[in-house]
Formats: structure tokens, C-alpha cells, sequence
């Protein structure tokens, strides 16, 4: 089975029918798949502010427990598999914990200069109560663990054509998770599925 | 990617434009250098503003400070690719 580390924050909102999307495609080619909701994310019961770096990746590695599976983690969600005991990894899009807080920061810098309320240079770094980014409550301590964080080492890393970092494949399709109105991409996720379901079973997950 | 001028540089700004917002290819085919952009897009809210711009850096290969960003270089889709077409040409 596939065991699915989703992206993070507002790419997550993006990206979750995206997601769910791919679910179907691996379904459909008999390949089994879970997708958890980690501390602090959907209908977990944790407050987002609760939510820490350490307590994600353990929560994802408790998720595998001691299923044969292979990881496909999207995104942000490359930061939070190392840690799972899984056949293997696949990456699609991985990305820096530090370039995920820039965007967020961003966010906050371009709605100060519409009026919101601007953001002094040191108001994210901990200690300190937690700060609103792009609609999510977030800790401090959280924010400072991510600008570290780096994708853990994949088997398998895809993108999408036009990304000029490494990868084992690419495909056509467009940045879901940048979009305003991210849709689905159907194509996109039938070819990652295909994908997917091949590697897993090769891997024999 | 190298960019030679300001018309592949104006391309690639629509092209971004086009698939972070949603608008369709005929409506961004439209756009000149006076179209106002923040504050006249529906679209182009203050997340999609660092979507644009996070899109922009990754396609142009270019990196944006944040004390770069700010109204004014958005407000038109001439003064964004200005301000793409500089640092991305040099």
C-alpha cells in the first residue's frame, strides 16, 4: 500500500482534492492507499498552534506502523517522512521547510502593504505566542524547525517539466499548489497514479 | 532558463499569471503594460500575490528580496514584467 504525506498549510488546502485525486488512480490500478491527517491538520483535534515538526513526523511514522508500505509525500510532506518505516520513498515536488515559511512570510508582507498589520523582522522567531500566516495559527517553534528542514532522502523524485532541479521523471501539468482556483488537473493525477502504482509494486509495497 | 529579452520575459509573466490565477489563456493574452493588476484582479489576492511571485522566481530563476515586494510593482502588468525583466536580464 501507499501511505500519503500530504502538502502543508494553504498548499495542503490546494492540493487536497489533487490528492485525493491520485487516491482514485491508485485504486482504480489496485494499489491500496492512506492518507493520515497529522496533528493539528483536518479533523484532528489538536490545535493548529500545537503542531511541532517532531510531533508530524511521528505521528506520519505511527501511521505506517508496521504496514508494508512504500511513502508518496507531496510537497512539504517530503519534510515529514524520515522518520517512517516504509520499503521506500517517493517525492513529488519536494520542497524546503525554509522556502515553505518564505512563502507564508510573503503572504503576510504583501497583505501588510494592502493595511493589515506589518510584520516586524523579529515577530516570528520564538519565543513568543503564536502567529497568524496565511490564515493558520502557528508556532513560533514550529516556524524556526522548518526553516532547517530539509526533504528526507528519496528512492523516487518527480516534478513537473520546467523544474530545473534533479528528478527520475517529469510531467506536464501546472503548480496546484500556487494556484488561487487550483482545480483538479485530471491528467496529472492519472499520470502520477500510473507512476505510483508501478514503482509501489516494483518496490513490492 | 535563459531569457534573451523583455518579450520572453512578458511571456513567461502572462504564462504565470495565467496558471496561478486561473485566468483563461484569451483573457491574459489581453493584457498590456497599462492592465492594472493589485487591486483590479479579483484573482490577485495577497496569498496569490506570493503565489505569483514564488512562481515567477522558480520559472525565471530569479529571487525576489522582500523588501522588493510591493504595490507598486504590481500594480500594472508593464510595471511587474519591468521589474522581472530587470533582474532576470540583468
Amino acid at each position: 500500500m501507499v501511505v500519503i504525506a500530504a502538502a502543508l498549510f494553504e498548499e495542503a488546502n490546494r492540493t487536497r482534492a489533487f490528492t485525493v485525486a491520485i487516491m482514485r488512480g491508485l485504486a482504480a490500478r489496485g494499489v491500496a492507499s492512506a492518507l493520515p491527517d497529522l496533528p493539528g491538520t483536518n479533523e484532528s483535534l489538536v490545535p493548529t498552534e500545537r503542531a511541532r515538526l517532531g510531533g508530524w513526523r511521528a505521528a506520519f511514522a505511527a501511521s505506517v506502523g508496521g504496514r508494508r508500505a512504500v511513502g508518496f509525500a507531496l510537497r512539504g510532506g517530503a519534510l515529514l517522512d524520515g522518520e517512517a518505516d516504509l520499503i521506500a520513498r517517493c517525492h513529488f515536488s519536494p520542497v524546503p521547510g525554509a522556502a515553505l515559511v518564505r512563502d507564508l512570510k510573503r503572504t503576510r508582507l504583501v497583505g501588510a502593504r494592502e493595511g493589515g498589520e506589518p510584520l516586524a523582522p523579529d515577530a516570528l522567531l520564538p519565543p513568543g505566542p503564536p502567529v497568524e500566516l496565511a490564515g493558520n495559527h502557528l508556532a513560533r517553534e514550529l516556524l524556526a524547525e522548518l526553516e532547517t528542514a530539509e526533504p528526507s532522502p528519496a528512492n523516487r523524485v518527480l516534478r513537473l517539466d520546467g523544474d530545473a532541479r534533479p528528478c527520475d521523471r517529469s510531467f506536464a501539468g501546472r503548480a496546484l499548489w500556487r494556484a488561487s482556483e487550483p482545480g483538479v488537473d485530471a491528467d496529472l493525477a492519472d499520470a502520477l497514479a500510473d507512476d505510483l502504482a508501478g514503482w509501489a509494486r516494483q518496490c513490492g509495497g | 532558463m535563459i531569457f534573451e529579452g523583455t518579450d520572453q520575459v512578458r511571456d513567461a509573466v502572462r504564462h504565470v499569471l495565467g496558471d496561478v490565477l486561473g485566468i483563461p489563456a484569451e483573457r491574459a493574452a489581453g493584457f498590456n503594460d497599462t492592465t492594472p493588476l493589485f487591486g483590479a484582479l479579483p484573482e490577485l489576492d495577497s496569498m496569490a500575490v506570493a503565489g505569483v511571485l514564488t512562481e515567477i522566481e522558480d520559472r525565471l530563476g530569479i529571487t525576489i528580496e522582500d523588501d522588493e515586494v510591493d504595490a507598486d510593482m504590481m500594480e500594472t502588468f508593464g510595471s511587474l514584467v519591468d521589474f522581472v525583466a530587470r533582474k532576470a536580464l540583468g
